[in-house]
C-alpha cells in the first residue's frame, strides 16, 4: 500500500523531470541565438567602423595599403582582402584552434563577412569573434537545470512529509476515531472540526452512515426488548394454565404426559426469552454494580449448585484452582458467565466423560471431552447451537461473548486431541 | 390480594391458590383502594400497572408501616427493580413466567415468615418442620434431610393437595440450569430418598407420585 501524498508526488517529479529535461534544449537554442546575434552585431559595428576609416583614406592609396597591412597583422583574425568584385554580405560559424590562449580544444568562432569599396578597390573583410562553445553551453544548462531539480525534488520531499503531517492530520484522526467507534456505545462518532471541504464532505458522509446505523440499532434493540418484555405475560398465563390443567380430577396418564411436554417446551420459550432480555440489558450497560470477586470461589460454588446434574451423567468433573482469582465485576454476570460456560460442559459431555476445569493465573480453562470440534467463527454467536436437537437456547455462549466483551475480557475455543477447550481470560479490571 | 392488571392471569393465580381467599385488583387506584379499607396476609404485585407503578404501591405500605407479606411479580425482570422491590420492603420477587406451584411454595413461606416470627414450627400430621433451625421430626424423631430434600419437602407442604410437575419441581431445585437437560431424573432422586427417609421414621404414604409426570402431597 502507498500513501497517496507519495503517489502524487511521485507523478508531479516525473512530470518535472520532462520539463526540465525538455527545457535543456530550449535553453540551448535561445542562448545560443542570443550569443549569435549578439556577436553579429557585434561583427558588424567592427566592420562599419573600420569600413567607414578605410573610406576616410580614399585618395591617400599608399596609407591605405599601409593601414589595410596593418590591420591585417595586428587584428589576426580580421582580414581585409582587395577581390575582384562586391558580393552579398555573409556569416558563418567555425571552429578551429586558436593559436593565442593555448587551449588545445576546438574554439568556435563566429565570422563576418562583408564588402566595401575604397578608391574604386572593392576589398573583402572578414571578422571572427570567439563565441562560446555548443557542448559547454549544453553542459553549462543541463548542470544548472541538474541543480535546480534537484533542489525542487528535496523541496518536494520535504513538503510532501510535512504536508502529510500537517495537511492529513484531520484525516488520520477521523479514521483513528472511526476505528475506535463501537456501534454499541450508542453515541454519536465524535468527528474532529475541519475546514477542509473534502473532509467535511467525508464528516458528513460518515456522520449519515452512522446515524442510520445507529436508528436501526436502537430499532432492533427495542424491538428484542419489548418483545421479549410482551411475551411474558402471555407466557405466564400459558403456563399457569398448564398447571391449572394439572389439577382437574379426570386426567389421563396420557393427558399428564402432553401437558408435561408442552410444559417443557414452554419453560425453554421462556428461557429464550429471558437470556433475549439478558443481552438487551448488557447491551444497554444495566448492570453497573461493581465488586472484586474471586473467580475460584466462585467456580466451587457453582459447582455444589450443579452437584445434581453431575452425579446423573456420572462425570468426573475436576477444578483446579488452589490460587485465589480476584477479578472485578458483576457478580451476578460473572456468575451467568461461569454457569453457561460450566453448563455447556456438562451438557455436551457424554455420559462418564471427563469435564476438567482449571484457573491459571487470570485464565480459566474449561476442557471437556468430545467427539468433533466445534465451528469456531460460528459458536459464540446467536442462535448457532452446533447441535440442534439439544434443549438450549442457542444463547448460552453469546451471553458468554457479551459478558466478556462488556468487561474487556477474551473468550476462546479450540478443539485438540478429544478435548473441547474453552477459555476466559480476565483481563483489564482485574487487581493484577 | 393480586394485584395484576392482566384479569386472565389474575384469575389463574386465585383458581389456583384455593386455600386462600383472593381479592383481585387490576390497576393502581383499585390497588390504593383496596389496601386502604383491608390488611392483607399477602399481596401479589404486579409493576406495570394502568394508572402508576407498582413499586409507589409499595412506598405507600411501608410508609404507613403495614406488615402485609408482599411479593412481587413482574414481567420486568430487571434486576434493579428486584434490588429497589426487596430493599423497599417486599418480602420476594417472581418473575414471570412462573409455575403456579413455585409462587403458592412463596406465598406460603412469607405467610409463615410473617405470622410466627419466633417459633416457625409447621405440623403436617406426624411430621413437624422447624423452619427457623431447618430440622425436620417425624414422630418426635429427628430425620436429617439434605438442604434439597427440606427444599422439597417445604415445596410440598405449600402445595397441599397439588398435583405438581416433575418440571416445576426441577426449576425450583436449580433454576434456569433445570431446562437444560431433558430428563429430570434427579428431580426423581431427591424425592426417592426424601421419600425414603420419612417412611424409615414412620410417615405414611403421604407424598404421591401421579400419572408418571406429577407428585401429589396428600393430605
Amino acid at each position: 500500500m502507498k500513501k497517496l501524498l507519495d503517489r502524487n508526488l511521485k507523478v508531479f517529479l516525473l512530470y518535472a523531470l520532462v520539463v526540465f529535461l525538455g527545457s535543456v534544449p530550449v535553453y540551448f537554442f535561445i542562448v545560443d541565438l542570443i550569443w549569435r546575434t549578439e556577436l553579429h552585431e557585434h561583427n558588424m559595428i567592427v566592420a562599419l567602423r573600420a569600413k567607414r576609416n578605410f573610406e576616410l583614406l580614399t585618395g591617400d592609396t599608399g596609407s591605405l595599403n599601409n593601414s589595410i597591412r596593418a590591420w591585417n597583422q595586428i587584428q589576426p583574425d580580421a582580414s581585409i582582402i582587395p577581390v575582384p568584385a562586391v558580393n552579398k554580405d555573409s556569416v558563418y560559424t567555425v571552429y578551429k584552434h586558436n593559436s593565442f590562449t593555448g587551449h588545445v580544444e576546438l574554439d568556435r568562432f563566429h565570422g563576418l563577412v562583408t564588402y566595401f569599396t575604397v578608391a574604386g578597390q572593392p576589398y573583402r573583410m572578414t571578422i571572427e569573434t570567439n563565441i562560446e562553445e555548443s557542448y559547454e553551453t549544453i553542459g553549462a544548462i543541463t548542470a544548472v537545470t541538474a541543480i535546480f531539480f534537484l533542489v525542487l525534488l528535496g523541496g518536494f520531499l520535504l513538503l510532501n512529509k510535512r504536508l502529510s503531517r500537517k495537511l492529513w492530520a484531520p484525516f488520520h484522526k477521523t479514521i483513528d476515531r472511526l476505528e475506535a467507534y463501537d456501534l454499541k456505545s450508542q453515541e454519536h462518532i465524535p468527528l474532529p472540526v475541519t475546514n477542509i471541504v473534502e473532509f467535511e464532505a467525508l464528516h458528513r458522509g460518515i456522520r449519515k452512515l452512522i446515524d442510520g446505523n445507529l436508528t436501526a440499532y436502537l430499532e432492533q434493540k427495542e424491538f428484542t426488548e419489548n418483545a421479549s418484555h410482551e411475551l411474558q405475560t402471555p407466557l405466564a398465563i400459558v403456563q399457569s394454565k398448564l398447571d391449572l390443567i394439572l389439577q382437574t380430577q379426570e386426567l389421563t396418564e396420557e393427558q399428564s404426559g402432553i401437558i408435561e411436554n408442552a410444559s417443557k417446551s414452554l419453560s425453554r420459550v421462556s428461557r429464550i426469552n429471558r437470556n433475549l432480555v439478558l443481552l438487551a440489558k448488557i447491551d444497554n450497560r444495566q448492570f453497573t454494580d461493581q465488586e472484586p470477586m474471586d473467580m475460584a470461589q466462585l467456580l466451587r460454588e457453582l459447582k455444589a449448585d450443579m452437584e445434581d446434574f453431575i452425579e446423573e451423567k456420572e462425570l468426573r468433573f475436576d477444578i483446579t484452582a488452589s490460587q485465589p482469582c480476584e477479578v472485578v465485576g458483576n457478580r451476578a454476570l460473572a456468575e451467568i458467565l461461569l454457569t453457561n460456560l460450566l453448563m455447556n460442559a456438562i451438557r455436551h459431555t457424554s455420559t462418564r466423560g471427563n469435564v476438567l476445569i482449571w484457573l491459571e493465573g487470570y485464565t480459566l480453562n474449561i476442557t471437556n471431552t468430545g467427539a468433533t470440534s466445534l465451528p469456531e467463527d460460528k459458536l459464540f454467536n446467536r442462535f448457532s447451537s452446533a447441535a440442534v436437537h439439544t434443549t438450549g437456547t442457542g444463547l448460552g455462549l453469546a451471553i458468554v461473548k457479551e459478558i466478556c466483551q462488556l468487561y474487556g475480557w477474551s473468550a476462546g475455543y479450540r478443539f485438540a486431541e478429544g478435548w473441547h477447550h474453552f477459555s476466559v481470560r480476565f483481563t483489564g479490571n482485574t487487581k493484577e | 390480594m393480586v394485584v395484576e392488571d392482566e384479569p386472565e392471569l389474575g384469575a389463574d393465580i386465585a383458581g389456583y391458590l384455593t386455600e386462600y381467599t383472593c381479592e383481585m385488583a387490576t390497576t393502581f387506584s383499585e390497588a390504593l383502594e383496596k389496601i386502604g379499607m383491608y390488611t392483607y396476609d399477602c399481596i401479589l404485585l404486579d409493576l406495570t400497572l394502568p394508572g402508576g407503578d407498582g413499586l409507589r404501591l409499595l412506598d405507600i405500605l411501608k410508609q404507613e408501616k403495614r406488615d402485609d407479606g408482599i411479593i412481587i411479580i413482574s414481567a420486568r425482570n430487571a434486576l434493579t427493580d428486584k434490588v429497589t422491590g426487596l430493599t423497599t420492603g417486599a418480602d420476594d420477587y417472581i418473575a414471570k413466567p412462573f409455575h403456579l406451584p413455585e409462587l403458592a411454595a412463596r406465598i406460603y413461606s412469607v405467610i409463615r415468615r410473617k405470622q410466627f416470627s419466633s417459633t416457625n414450627v409447621v405440623d403436617q400430621n406426624e411430621v413437624r418442620i422447624d423452619l427457623l433451625s431447618k430440622k425436620v421430626f417425624v414422630n418426635e424423631k429427628e430425620v436429617a434431610l439434605t438442604k434439597k430434600e427440606l427444599d422439597l419437602l417445604l415445596y410440598f407442604v405449600g402445595n397441599r393437595n397439588k398435583v405438581i410437575s416433575k418440571s416445576a419441581l426441577a426449576e425450583h431445585l436449580s433454576g434456569d440450569m433445570a431446562d437444560m437437560f431433558d430428563s429430570h431424573a434427579f428431580v426423581y432422586a431427591h424425592i426417592k430418598n426424601l421419600k425414603r427417609k420419612l417412611s424409615e421414621a414412620g410417615y405414611g404414604n403421604y407424598l404421591k407420585n401421579i400419572y408418571g409426570t406429577g407428585y401429589k402431597w396428600e393430605i
